[in-house]
C-alpha cells in the first residue's frame, strides 16, 4: 500500500515539476517532428520510384522500338532496380543518404555500372537527418541527464535532504521512484509517437515490439547509469559534466576511434581499380584473339561451347562475352571490396557495445532495413537481376534465335531483395 | 581600465586553481591534437594515393596503341579529386562525396567511392574533424569557464562589496570578458599550428587567418551568451543547465532539424530521374553512331555544299568523324543543360540550409568553414564541372582526330577482313589530347564570398548577444 502511496505522491509532485513538463514537452514533439519528417521523407522515396517505374519503362519502349536486333536491344536498353524503404525505414533513414538506392542498368560489364551513385544532395548526408534512431541515441541520452544528474543535490540544495532521507523508511528506494518515474515518462514520450508513426506506416508489430525493447532498455542504461552518478556528493557542476563526458565518449570519441581502428584493419581494395581492372579487359578484349575471351566466357556457360566463332566481323555473341569477361576479371577484386565492407560492418557491430549511442542507432537501422548490410543485400540483388537479363539474351544470340520484339516482353523485371 | 584588468587577473588566478576547468582544457587540447594528427596522416596518405592513381590513369591512356579513335572515347579516362590543402582541418563534404569519376564519350557519370559509404559506422558524429572539435567541443569549455563567472560572485555575496567598491556592472563583464578573450585567444593557436600544415601544400597565409577569425567570432558569441546567462539567472546550477540545453539544441538538435526541412520542402531531382526525362529529349538528337540517321541530313548536305562536292566519300576529311564530333558537341550541351539545374537545384538546397544558419549558429560556422576549406558544396559541383570539361575536351580531340586522320574508306570498311580492320587505326601520338588534371581550389577572393552571408550570420548574432549583455550588465545587482 505505502508502495502506491508513494507512487501517487510522487506522480503528482512531478506533474507539478515545470521543469520536468517543459522537458517531456520537448521529448514528445522531437519524437513526433522526428517520426513525421521520416514518414515524409519514405513517402517522397517511395513517390520517386513509382515515378521512374513508369518513365523506365516509356524509354525502355522507345529504344527497343528502334531495333532491329538482340544486340541492340540488349545495348540501348536500361533497366531499373531499386531498393525500397522498409516499413520501419521512415524511424531510421540511415545510410539511405550516402548509399545508392537506385540504379539503371543495362547488359554491358556490370561492375562499370554497380558503383554509379545516384544519391542526394551530400549537405543532407553530411549533416544527417533528424530521424527517430538520432534523436532517441544521441539526444534522448542528454536530455536524461538534465533530468536525473541531480536527483539528490537538488534536495540537498534545497535543505529538503535530510527530512526526506529521514522520513522515507528507506532512502534509496525513494531516489529509484522518482529515477524510474522521470525516465518511464520519458520513455512514454518517446514511444507513444513511435506507436502512432507505425500504424501509419503499417509496421509489422515484430519490428515494432523489437525497437520499443531496444530503445527501453538503453533508457534503462541510462537512467542506472545517472542514477549511479548522481548519488556522489559533488558539486552539481561536476555531476553534470561527468555524464556529458561520459556521453562524449560514448557518442563521439569512442566511435571515433573505433572507425579509425577498424577502417585501418581492414583495408579495402580501391574502388577505382575494380573499374579501372574492368575496363582494361574489356577494351583489351576487341585486340586478343576472340578464342582467348570466347573458353574464358565457356569456363562459365559451358552450355554454349559448341559456338563457333565468326572471325573479321563483327558479333553481338563476342561482344557481349567480352563484356562478362570483364566483370569475371574484376570479380576477385569487387568481391574483397564487398566481403571488406561486411567484415568492418560486424567489427563495427562488436565495437558498438563499448559505444551504447551507436549501438542503439545501428540496431533501429538494423530494423528498419536501411544499414550496410541491407545495402549490400541490395546490390547483390542487381546482380542477380544483372544474370537473369544475360540468362536471358544469351539464348537469343547463340541459338541465332530470330529478332521478335514481342519477345522482349518477356524480359526479366527486377525483384527487390529480401 | 585597471579595475578591469584586475578583474580579468582575479578571473585567471580562479581557472588555474579550479581542477574542473584546467581538467577539460586539457581533454579539449589532447582531443585536438590527435585528431590534427591523425586527420592529416589520412588526408596526405589519401593524396598520396589519389596523385598516384591519377598519374596511372594519365599513363594507361597514353599508353594505348594504334587502333580506331572511336575505341579511344570509350575506352574513356578517370579522374581523381585530391584533397584540398585544408581539408584535414575540415574535410568537409569530402567524406559522403565520391572521389573518382569515369569520363567517356556521350555520357556524364556520377562521381564514386564515397568513404563514408565504405567505412565502418558508428553515426554522424564519428566522423571527428579538428573543425567539428572548434565547432562542438570548443563551446562547451568556454561554458565551463564562464558560467559561474558573474553568478558564482552572486552566490559567494561578494557581489555586494564589489560594487560598494565602486565597480559598475559593465566592468565587472568587461573584466570577465577580457579574461574569457585572452583565453579564446589562446585556444585558437592550436587550430592555427594545425591548419599551417595546409601551408606546404599551397594554402594562403591569409586563408588560415579568415578561418581563425571566423572562430574567434564564433567562439566569441558563446562567451557572450555565457556570461549573458551567468548575469540573468541567479542560481550557478541554472546557468549551467540552460547553457546545456543551448550548447546540444543549437549544435545538435536545431542543425538537423534543418536538414530534414530543406530535404522535405525543395526535391532536387537525382540523376536516374533527371537522366530519364532528358533521354526523352535526346531521341530527338540522332544517334552519333549512326551516321546516315536522319538528324544528320543538313549536316551532310551543308558539308557537302561547303566543299563543293556531290558524296561524302569525296569530302576531304571523313563525315563519321564530322558526326561524332556534330552530336558530341549537341548531346554535351543537353547534358550540361541537365547538369546545371541539377547542380543549381542542390545548391538552392544547401542555400536554404546555410539560411538556418540565423537560428543555429553552428550550421553557419561549420558552412563558412567548409566554404574556406574548399571543402564545401560549390568545390564539389566545381569538381564535377572541371571533370566534364576535361571529358569533352578528350572525346572532341578523339573525334577530331576520326574526321581528320582516317579515310571514310578505311572507316566504312573496318569489319571486311583482319587487314581491313587493321588499317582502320589511326596513329597512337594522337592520344595526347588528354591534359594533365589536378583539382584545385578556388581563389581565397571567391571562397570567401562564398562564406560571406554565414559570417553575416555570426556577425548578427555576436552583435545581438553583446548588446543584451551590455543591456543587461548596466543593472546587475547583487
Amino acid at each position: 500500500m505505502s508502495i502506491v502511496n508513494a507512487l501517487l505522491r510522487e506522480t503528482k509532485f512531478i506533474s507539478k515539476d515545470r521543469s520536468v513538463c517543459f522537458w517531456m514537452a520537448i521529448v514528445i514533439s522531437l519524437s513526433a517532428l522526428s517520426l513525421g519528417f521520416g514518414l515524409a521523407e519514405v513517402n517522397r522515396q517511395q513517390a520517386t520510384i513509382d515515378k521512374l517505374l513508369i518513365v523506365d519503362q516509356e524509354d525502355r519502349a522507345a529504344q527497343i522500338e528502334k531495333q532491329k536486333g538482340w544486340g541492340g536491344a540488349a545495348y540501348y536498353s536500361f533497366h531499373l532496380s531499386y531498393d525500397a524503404p522498409s516499413d520501419f525505414a521512415f524511424a531510421a533513414i540511415g545510410l539511405r543518404d550516402v548509399q545508392a538506392w537506385k540504379h539503371r542498368i543495362r547488359m554491358l560489364a556490370l561492375e562499370g555500372q554497380i558503383y554509379e551513385r545516384d544519391v542526394g544532395n551530400p549537405s543532407i548526408a553530411l549533416v544527417g537527418r533528424f530521424d527517430f534512431a538520432f534523436f532517441c541515441a544521441f539526444i534522448v541520452p542528454l536530455i536524461l541527464i538534465i533530468l536525473l544528474y541531480d536527483l539528490r543535490s537538488s534536495e540537498r540544495n534545497a535543505g529538503r535532504f535530510n527530512l526526506l532521507e529521514a522520513s522515507t523508511g528507506q532512502a534509496n528506494n525513494l531516489w529509484l521512484l522518482r529515477a524510474s518515474l522521470r525516465a518511464g515518462a520519458l520513455y512514454l514520450c518517446l514511444i507513444v509517437p513511435l506507436i502512432a508513426a507505425a500504424i501509419i506506416a503499417g509496421t509489422s508489430t515484430g519490428t515494432l515490439i523489437l525497437a520499443c525493447l531496444f530503445v527501453l532498455a538503453y533508457i534503462l542504461f541510462w537512467t542506472a547509469l545517472c542514477f549511479v552518478v548522481s548519488a556522489w556528493q559533488k558539486p552539481d557542476a561536476v555531476l553534470l559534466m561527468t555524464l556529458l563526458g561520459i556521453w562524449i565518449s560514448t557518442a563521439v570519441i569512442i566511435p571515433a576511434g573505433a572507425r579509425l581502428a577498424i577502417d585501418k584493419a581492414v583495408t579495402l581494395p580501391a574502388g577505382s581499380d575494380i573499374l579501372m581492372l574492368q575496363r582494361e579487359a574489356v577494351n583489351d578484349a576487341w585486340d586478343l584473339p576472340r578464342e582467348a575471351t570466347m573458353n574464358a566466357f565457356f569456363e562459365r556457360h559451358p552450355e554454349w561451347a559448341d559456338y563457333q566463332a565468326v572471325e573479321q566481323s563483327f558479333e553481338w555473341q563476342w561482344y557481349y562475352a567480352f563484356q562478362q569477361v570483364g566483370d569475371q576479371k574484376a570479380e576477385a577484386l569487387s568481391k574483397a571490396y564487398r566481403d571488406g565492407r561486411l567484415k568492418r560492418d560486424k567489427l563495427a557491430s562488436w565495437a558498438a557495445l563499448l559505444a551504447p549511442p551507436a549501438l542503439l542507432e545501428r540496431a533501429l537501422q538494423n530494423l528498419a532495413n536501411t544499414d550496410i548490410k541491407a545495402s549490400i543485400r541490395y546490390e547483390d540483388s542487381v546482380r542477380d537481376y544483372h544474370a537473369e537479363l544475360r540468362a536471358f539474351y544469351y539464348p537469343k544470340f547463340f541459338e541465332n534465335q530470330a529478332f521478335d520484339k514481342a519477345s522482349l516482353e518477356g524480359l526479366p523485371e527486377y525483384k527487390a531483395a529480401k | 581600465m585597471k579595475q578591469i584588468l584586475l578583474i580579468a587577473a582575479g578571473e585567471w588566478r580562479y581557472w588555474l586553481r579550479s581542477r574542473l576547468a584546467l581538467g577539460s582544457a586539457f581533454i579539449f587540447l589532447l582531443l585536438f591534437f590527435v585528431t590534427s594528427v591523425l586527420s592529416s596522416w589520412h588526408i596526405e596518405a589519401q593524396s598520396h594515393s589519389r596523385e598516384h592513381h591519377q598519374s596511372e590513369a594519365e599513363d594507361t591512356f597514353l599508353a594505348q596503341p594504334d587502333r580506331h579513335p572511336h575505341r579511344m572515347v570509350h575506352y574513356g579516362h578517370y579522374l581523381f579529386r585530391t584533397a584540398a590543402p585544408l581539408a584535414s582541418f575540415d574535410p568537409g563534404l569530402d567524406m559522403v562525396t565520391g572521389q573518382s569519376i569515369f569520363l567517356e564519350g556521350h555520357r556524364q557519370n556520377t562521381v564514386m567511392f564515397a568513404e563514408s559509404a565504405a567505412s565502418a559506422d558508428f553515426g554522424g558524429l564519428s566522423w571527428l574533424s579538428p573543425a567539428l572539435i572548434y565547432q562542438l567541443f570548443a563551446p562547451l569549455i568556454i561554458i565551463l569557464l564562464a558560467y559561474g563567472s558573474i553568478a558564482r560572485e552572486r552566490e559567494a555575496a561578494v557581489l555586494a562589496p564589489l560594487m560598494a567598491l565602486g565597480v559598475s556592472g559593465h566592468q565587472l563583464i568587461a573584466g570577465k570578458a577580457l579574461a574569457l578573450l585572452s583565453f579564446i585567444l589562446l585556444m585558437l593557436v592550436p587550430l592555427l599550428i594545425s591548419s599551417s600544415l595546409a601551408l606546404n601544400r599551397g594554402e594562403s597565409l591569409n586563408a588560415l587567418l579568415l578561418l581563425a577569425g571566423f572562430y574567434f567570432i564564433y567562439l566569441s558569441l558563446w562567451l557572450a551568451l555565457s556570461l549573458l546567462a551567468s548575469t540573468v539567472f541567479k542560481k550557478r546550477a541554472s546557468v549551467l543547465l540552460t547553457l546545456f540545453g543551448l550548447w546540444f539544441g543549437l549544435n545538435l538538435v536545431l542543425p538537423s532539424l534543418a536538414v530534414n526541412a530543406i530535404g522535405s520542402e525543395s526535391t532536387a531531382a537525382g540523376k536516374i530521374e533527371s537522366d530519364l526525362i532528358m533521354m526523352a529529349d535526346l531521341r530527338k538528337l540522332g544517334n552519333g553512331h549512326n551516321a546516315s540517321d536522319p538528324a544528320f541530313t543538313k549536316l551532310k548536305a551543308d558539308l557537302l555544299a561547303e566543299h563543293g562536292v556531290d558524296n561524302i566519300e569525296e569530302l576531304p576529311v571523313n563525315f563519321r568523324g564530322i558526326v561524332a564530333m556534330y552530336s558530341e558537341k549537341k548531346l554535351t550541351k543537353v547534358l550540361n543543360d541537365y547538369a546545371n539545374k541539377r547542380m543549381m537545384a542542390e545548391l538552392q538546397q544547401e542555400q536554404a540550409l546555410v539560411r538556418f544558419g540565423w537560428l543555429s549558429p553552428a550550421l553557419a560556422i561549420a558552412a563558412a568553414s567548409r566554404a574556406i576549406a574548399g571543402t564545401d558544396l560549390i568545390h564539389y559541383h566545381l569538381f564535377q564541372t572541371q571533370a566534364e570539361a576535361v571529358r569533352f575536351n578528350f572525346v572532341q580531340g578523339l573525334n577530331r582526330a576520326h574526321a581528320e586522320a582516317l579515310s571514310y574508306q578505311a572507316d566504312i570498311n573496318r569489319n571486311k577482313d583482319e587487314d581491313s580492320w587493321k588499317k582502320a587505326r589511326v596513329d597512337a601520338s594522337n592520344w595526347q589530347v588528354l591534359d594533365e588534371y589536378e583539382f584545385q581550389t578556388a581563389a581565397l577572393s571567391e571562397r570567401y564570398s562564398n562564406a560571406a552571408q554565414a559570417m553575416r550570420m555570426l556577425l548578427a548574432w555576436l552583435i545581438l548577444a553583446i548588446a543584451i549583455l551590455f543591456w543587461r550588465g548596466g543593472s546587475i545587482k547583487p
